[in-house]
C-alpha cells in the first residue's frame, strides 16, 4: 500500500523525496486520515509541477485536517435530522430524494471519520478501517438502493429493499469508528460513546418492534437515532475546536 | 510589492510549525511530526509535511543534511532562521496588540 501511495507522486518528485518519505510511512500504521493527506499532497506535487512551468505565483495545495473531518459530521449528522423532520421517518412518496440525501449525508460521514481519525489509527489502525470499510459498505448499498429506486426497479416497500441493510451497516461502521475514539481518548469520549450507544439502542428497538412491542421499540429507536446524530455533532464540534485553539499552543 | 515572507498558500501554517520544529536543530520528517503534533495537539499526515517541506527548502529556508538509514534529517538555513524570527515577532506584535485591546475593553 505504501510503495502504491509512493507511486502517486510525480517521478521527479519520487527520485528525490520518495526514500525518505516511504521510511517516515514505515514509521506508524496508515490509518484514513493519512492515506487522504498523502492522495492529497501527491495531487498537490502533480499539480505544482505542472503549474511551475506556468505560473509559481499562486500556490495552493491541499491537505487532510480535523477540521474537514468536523465540518463533514456535522453536515452529514445534520443532513439525517433534515431528512428524517421532513418526512417524520415516513418515507413514502419521497423515496428518491431520501435516498440521495442519505447517501450524501453517509459519504458526508465517510469523509467525517477519515478526517477525525488520525490519532485513532495510531493504536487501532484495524477497528479504524473496519469502520471505515463498513461505513463505505453501507454507503455502496443505499448507492445501489438509490439507483434501483430511480431505475424504477426498487421494491414497493422500501423496508424490502437494501436500504435498511445500508443504514444498518453504515450505523455499525460508525459505532466501531466510536470504540475506536473512545479507547484511543481523543476529540470527545462522550461523543465516542453516544455513537456506539446510539446503533446499539436503536438495534434493540428494532428487535422490540419486530416483536410487536411497537411503542417501546420505536421510542428506543428514536433514543438511539438521536444518541447516534448526537454523537456525530459532539466529534465533529470537538474536531473544529481542536484544529481551532490548540494551534501554536505553548509546550 | 514584495511579499515579506515566502508565499506558501494553504501550507503557510504547516510551514510555521515546521520551522519552529527545527529552531532547536536538525530534525528527520518522523521526528518533525512528532514535535508538531505533540506541540499543537493536531496531527499532521506526511502528505502536509512533505508539501511544505519541499516549499521550504524551495524558497531556502531549510536545507537537507546527509541520510541515516533512509532517514534524511533537515536544519533551519540563516535565511529561515531570520525568516521564522520575524514571523514569531510579528505574531507576538498581533498577540500583544490583542492583548491590550481586550485588557482596555474589559470592565
Amino acid at each position: 500500500m505504501r510503495s502504491l501511495l509512493i507511486r502517486l507522486y510525480p517521478a521527479r518528485w519520487r527520485a528525490r523525496y520518495g526514500d525518505e518519505f516511504e521510511a517516515i510511512l514505515e514509521e506508524r500504521p496508515l490509518g484514513p486520515f493519512d492515506v487522504a493527506d498523502i492522495l492529497l499532497g501527491a495531487l498537490d506535487a502533480q499539480l505544482r509541477l505542472r503549474g511551475q512551468r506556468a505560473s509559481s505565483e499562486h500556490e495552493r495545495g491541499f491537505r487532510m485536517t480535523l477540521r474537514i473531518g468536523g465540518f463533514a459530521a456535522i453536515l452529514g449528522a445534520s443532513l439525517i435530522v433534515i431528512v428524517i423532520a421532513l418526512t417524520g421517518g415516513h418515507t413514502e412518496g419521497s423515496e428518491n430524494a431520501n435516498t440521495i440525501a442519505l447517501l450524501v449525508a453517509l459519504a458526508a460521514l465517510l469523509v467525517a471519520l477519515t478526517g477525525m481519525s488520525a490519532f485513532q489509527a495510531r493504536t487501532n489502525p484495524w477497528l479504524v478501517w473496519t469502520a471505515f470499510a463498513v461505513t463505505a459498505v453501507g454507503t455502496v448499498v443505499i448507492f445501489i438502493a438509490g439507483v434501483s429506486d430511480l431505475a424504477g426497479a426498487g421494491p414497493r416497500d422500501w423496508r424490502d429493499g437494501p436500504l435498511p441493510i445500508g443504514v444498518v451497516t453504515a450505523a455499525l461502521g460508525s459505532a466501531a469508528f466510536g470504540i475506536a475514539t473512545f479507547r484511543a481518548s481523543v476529540l470527545s469520549r462522550k461523543g465516542a460513546l453516544s455513537l456506539v450507544i446510539g446503533p446499539a439502542v436503536g438495534f434493540i428497538g428494532a428487535i422490540a418492534v419486530g416483536q410487536d412491542l411497537w411503542a417501546l421499540g420505536m421510542s428506543l429507536v428514536l433514543v438511539g437515532i438521536v444518541s447516534f446524530l448526537a454523537g456525530w455533532f459532539t466529534l465533529g464540534v470537538a474536531a473544529i475546536r481542536l484544529d481551532r485553539t490548540s494551534a501554536l499552543k505553548p509546550a | 510589492m514584495e511579499p515579506k515572507t515566502p508565499e506558501f498558500g494553504r501550507f503557510a501554517e504547516p510551514s510555521l510549525l515546521i520551522l519552529v520544529s527545527l529552531s532547536d536543530g536538525p530534525k528527520h520528517g518522523y521526528a518533525i511530526m512528532q514535535d508538531v503534533e505533540s506541540g499543537t495537539g493536531r496531527p499532521m499526515g506526511a502528505g502536509t509535511l512533505y508539501a511544505a517541506l519541499v516549499r521550504l527548502e524551495e524558497q531556502g529556508l531549510v536545507e537537507p543534511l546527509t541520510p541515516i538509514d533512509r532517514r534524511r534529517p533537515y536544519r533551519l538555513t540563516a535565511i529561515g532562521a531570520s525568516n521564522l524570527a520575524e514571523q514569531l515577532r510579528g505574531l507576538s506584535e498581533f498577540a500583544q496588540q490583542g492583548l491590550r485591546q481586550l485588557g482596555e475593553n474589559q470592565p
